[in-house]
């Protein structure tokens, strides 16, 4: 008989290492995070090893690694914020900056919009 | 499926990338993962997020003793302008008893696609207005069924109290063509609102 909904096997705030970095809001869902090549520290979890070695050989986004490691997006903005700070992990933000406050404002950039239209037109 | 751990991940462009979101909006069964399926470059992934409280006291959901709830997020992936732009296809449901996680899902968004279907429009409106609220442009995309009735344009616009620069266009989810006309009709309409006034 099953209890219940399956529970996942290492509790959030577990495999962050019982540390939740709090500078991990600057990471968006598809904020791009590829390995720097740096081999893992002692401190590091499984599930920190499992996104280096996830993102080893190119970029993904926040959104895409939550995908493939079964973690929720906010466990995965932890485990890279530590993992930047900690040299592994480069990380790049969705939008140029010039670009970001515009999206975030409410209103997208109408160059962006542009090029949206366009690159839809020309598939 | 795309999202087992083993499956090779499909990586971004090696070239720097603006990367954006695209909401494809509804109520359950309207067609949206397959219409991410269709347009996605990568095998569709899903995350799921755990969303408390507010779908304590509702329906089938919620697991009677918790007060939390489970909603998967399915989205793909789709680049586009040489690698410049990656575009991701968010599956949103479109329950206002979801609405804890609208904000997280507008933000940042380009805009929404609301896919109807004629036999159960009313299904929509629900959608419709949090896509509303949340102050993004959207386009509606009718996914034709089998046994759906067909009503003229100025109907269907009647019936979903839409305005007359939404974008209406009838589409085919399970097909490339129709699906992208979809995506190309809310994009064209996204240029041409952030040209107005504001
Ligand atoms: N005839 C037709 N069937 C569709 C269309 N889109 C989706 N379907 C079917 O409707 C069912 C539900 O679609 P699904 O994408 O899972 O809906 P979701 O719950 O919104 O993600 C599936 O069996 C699809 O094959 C469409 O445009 N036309
Ligand atoms: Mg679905």
């Amino acid at each position: 008989m099953s209890p219940g909904p399956a529970r996942r096997l290492v509790p959030s705030y577990l495999a962050t290492g019982g540390v939740g970095a709090p500078e991990h809001s600057r990471f968006e869902e598809l904020t791009a995070l590829q390995a720097t090549g740096r081999s893992a520290l002692p401190h590091h979890t499984p599930a920190h090893q499992r996104l280096l070695n996830l993102v080893s050989d190119g970029g993904l986004t926040v959104m895409e690694i939550a995908g493939y490691l079964r973690l929720p997006v906010g466990v995965v903005k932890m485990l890279a914020a530590q993992l930047v700070s900690d040299g592994h992990l480069r990380a790049a933000a969705p939008l140029p900056d010039a670009l970001a406050p515009a999206i975030n404002a409410g209103r997208p950039d109408k160059a962006l919009l542009e090029e949206v239209m366009h690159g839809l037109l020309a598939l | 499926m795309g999202s087992s751990p083993s499956s090779a991940p499909v990586y971004l462009p090696d070239s720097n990338q603006e990367r954006v979101k695209v909401l494809v909006a509804g109520p359950f069964g309207i067609g949206k993962t397959t219409m991410i399926r269709t347009l996605s470059e990568i095998p569709s992934l899903h995350t799921e997020e755990v969303m408390t409280d507010a779908a304590a006291h509702v329906d089938e959901l919620a697991v009677p003793d918790k007060k939390t709830t489970t909603v998967a997020i399915d989205f793909g992936r789709l680049t586009i302008a040489q690698g410049r732009i990656v575009l991701y296809l968010f599956g949103t449901p479109g329950q206002r008893r979801f609405k804890p996680l609208w904000s997280d899902y507008a933000r940042g968004a380009l805009g929404a696609l609301v896919i109807v279907d004629t036999r159960r429009l009313a299904d929509s409106f629900e959608v419709i207005d949090l896509i509303e609220e949340s102050g993004l442009d959207y386009a509606v995309a009718v996914n034709q069924f089998p046994e759906s009735p067909e009503y003229d344009e100025e109907t269907l616009r009647l019936k979903l109290d839409v305005e007359d620069h939404t974008p209406l266009v009838i589409c085919d989810a399970r097909d490339w063509d129709s699906s992208l006309n979809a995506l190309r009709a809310l994009s064209a309409h996204l240029v041409s609102r952030a040209g107005g006034s504001l």
